[in-house]
């Protein structure tokens, strides 16, 4: 039976589905301190300030869903669950802001901390470093019933031995829906 | 579920090297690299000027550079591919000079360079009408994909599925590695003791994959198995990998238990080799950790550049040809080298003695993927 826990994110309010709990917020760096004040998240997110906009939600989704599922992390702890991601425009947003400011700048220097999210992998990359998250590693986007492909190419991957749990996330620039699958009870 | 064989039918490549597999390998076996001082765009602001190109594809086309390089291929083979196959597109920027084109001429729509934008591009090129998928893992884009078709596979879903893949060098992409000091000034000299940095590459190719009894009952040419894979992550840094190792190792410690090999059973090592200090080092580190001994490793990266999330692909294809010709092709680039890596890489040809390859890729925010590649059937009797 597959284990399935949520955390969601949207404009204004967030929350995870298992422990029906739902939070209120005016901006993402006063959430992350009343998340760590509730617990949600157990230590401050190392570079918040320089994530774009798609990492903090992926981020503050996962913690979500890890705090409803129940799951303990920690700086020196890693452990074997995944995360899988699909959006429409990928790293589309990145990608312009990345060259829109290359180009301003006179085509002569890029900047690094821009570039590295030009990848529609990167933002996932950051809550698997936050969280300690060492399975696989993917962005995904399917042509046809795209969420849901993407949800059932999960639990394919938990059932096949690609992972023993996964975070399922679909994501846009204003709201991250991350879902929790494990294989069993945690 | 009764388990399937995940086999190889077809494949074709481009490089800076041409058009094909045969003279990306005559280019390896000459010891010739195609990495050379890049005139595509304005290279004079970066530290490098460096990266392999494919001749005569550049800015200004109709099309994009992504797709001037791979859609020629799919339509060659659309007679080989059949119509059910599920197409999967690996890619990091994929027509990302679509976008360039928009920010720096206000034409044409930034969007049309997303990816599931070009998958639909890729179908009606290879004649494939529906489904499909995109699958972005950084520069293990590739044989994240190939895992994942191998998977569909063996576990019954599909019987045929086609991965395609493509990366482009555009100024996108050479300036921003550039911010990131990745590039080495001169070509990269993966695991030399004086390496400095990667080189970009052009790259895109496609392998067809299928079940081994489709594959039979459609007399089809069985040209390797992909018969372990898996992906993990460091957690570590966005642009450094971990320096232990530790998440490449346990990727390919699963790949190997997946096809059921033990690290005595491996052959060669395609290495991902790009020529960073960070990297190469890395990734010696995991193989010490997995093999404990020596084992035959190489890296193309000196010779076609890095083709970021075609890189896994080209080098499958490589593979197999190794498989094929039982010769390991010298790492191109490599002069001297570095203490971690010696009596496990060599600038010399070698002879390939036992016939199970092991494949990896590495990229940013630590992903990992391993490949088990293994000849036919047949041919191992």
């Amino acid at each position: 039976m597959m284990l399935k826990r949520r955390g969601w994110i949207k404009e204004n309010s967030c929350g995870c589905s298992g422990k029906g709990r739902e939070w209120r917020y005016t901006d993402l760096r006063s959430l992350c301190v009343q998340l760590l004040a509730d617990s949600v998240l157990a230590h401050p997110i190392d570079n918040f300030g320089r994530f774009n906009r798609e990492s903090r939600l992926i981020v503050l989704s996962s913690a979500l869903a890890l705090y409803d599922a129940g799951i303990v992390y920690g700086r020196d702890r890693k452990q074997d669950i995944g995360i899988v991601g699909t959006s429409t425009d990928g790293s589309l947003s990145s990608n312009l802001d990345y060259f829109r400011d290359y180009a301003s700048c006179g085509r002569t220097l890029g900047r690094g901390n821009l570039f590295i999210y030009t990848l529609a992998s990167s933002p996932l990359a950051e809550s698997s470093i936050h969280f300690g998250l060492q399975g696989p590693l993917v962005f995904l986007r399917y042509a046809d019933d795209p969420e849901e492909r993407m949800l059932a190419e999960a639990e394919f991957m938990i059932r096949n031995g690609d992972a023993s749990a996964l975070l399922a996330i679909v994501f846009d620039s204003q709201k991250a829906d991350c879902h929790y699958l494990s294989g069993g009870m945690p | 579920m009764r388990e399937e064989t995940a086999v190889i039918t077809d494949c074709d490549i481009r490089t800076a090297y041409g058009r094909g597999l045969a003279c990306c390998w005559e280019g390896l076996w000459e010891g010739r690299t195609a990495i050379r001082p890049c005139t595509r765009f304005d290279t004079g602001h970066f530290p490098s000027r460096m990266a392999a190109v494919v001749d005569g594809i550049g800015y200004g086309g109709r099309s994009s550079l992504a797709a001037r390089m791979l859609i020629p291929l799919l339509e060659s083979s659309k007679p080989l591919v059949p119509c059910d196959a599920v197409p999967v597109l690996a890619s990091t920027t994929g027509e990302i000079d679509l976008l360039e084109k928009n920010v720096l001429e206000g034409t044409g729509d930034a969007a049309e360079s997303r990816l599931d934008v070009f998958l639909e591009k890729v179908k009606a090129a290879a004649g494939i009408k529906g489904g499909g998928f995109v699958v972005s893992g950084a520069c293990a884009s590739s044989s994240a994909a190939l895992g994942f078709a191998a998977g569909l596979i063996q576990n019954g879903k599909h019987d045929c599925v086609l991965v395609a893949a493509v990366d482009a060098v555009t100024e996108f992409v050479f300036s921003g590695f550039s911010s990131l000091m990745a590039l080495d000034p001169e070509p990269a000299k993966p695991f030399d003791r004086q390496r400095a940095g990667l080189s970009l590459g052009d790259g895109a190719g496609f392998i067809l994959l299928m079940s081994c009894s489709r594959a039979q009952r459609e007399g089809r040419a069985i040209l390797g198995e992909i018969s372990g894979w898996a992906m993990t992550a460091d957690a570590n840094h966005m642009t450094g990998p971990s320096r232990d190792g530790d998440g490449l190792k346990r990727a390919i410690q699963k790949a190997l238990d997946r096809a059921c090999v033990s690290d005595g059973d491996i052959g060669v090592i395609s290495s991902h080799g790009t020529g960073t200090v960070y990297n190469d080092s890395m990734e010696m580190k995991a193989y010490t950790a997995v093999f404990g001994r020596p084992v035959p490793l190489y890296s193309i990266k000196g010779a076609v550049g890095h083709t970021m999330g075609a890189a896994g692909l080209i080098e499958t294809a490589i593979a197999l040809r190794v498989l094929r010709e039982r010769v390991i092709p010298a790492t191109i680039g490599l002069r001297d080298a570095d203490p971690e890596a010696k009596n496990w890489v060599s600038s010399e040809k070698r002879k390939l003695e036992k016939s199970v390859v092991l494949l990896n890729n590495s990229g940013f925010g630590g992903v990992n993927a391993a490949l088990v590649l293994r000849q036919p059937y047949a041919e191992r009797q």
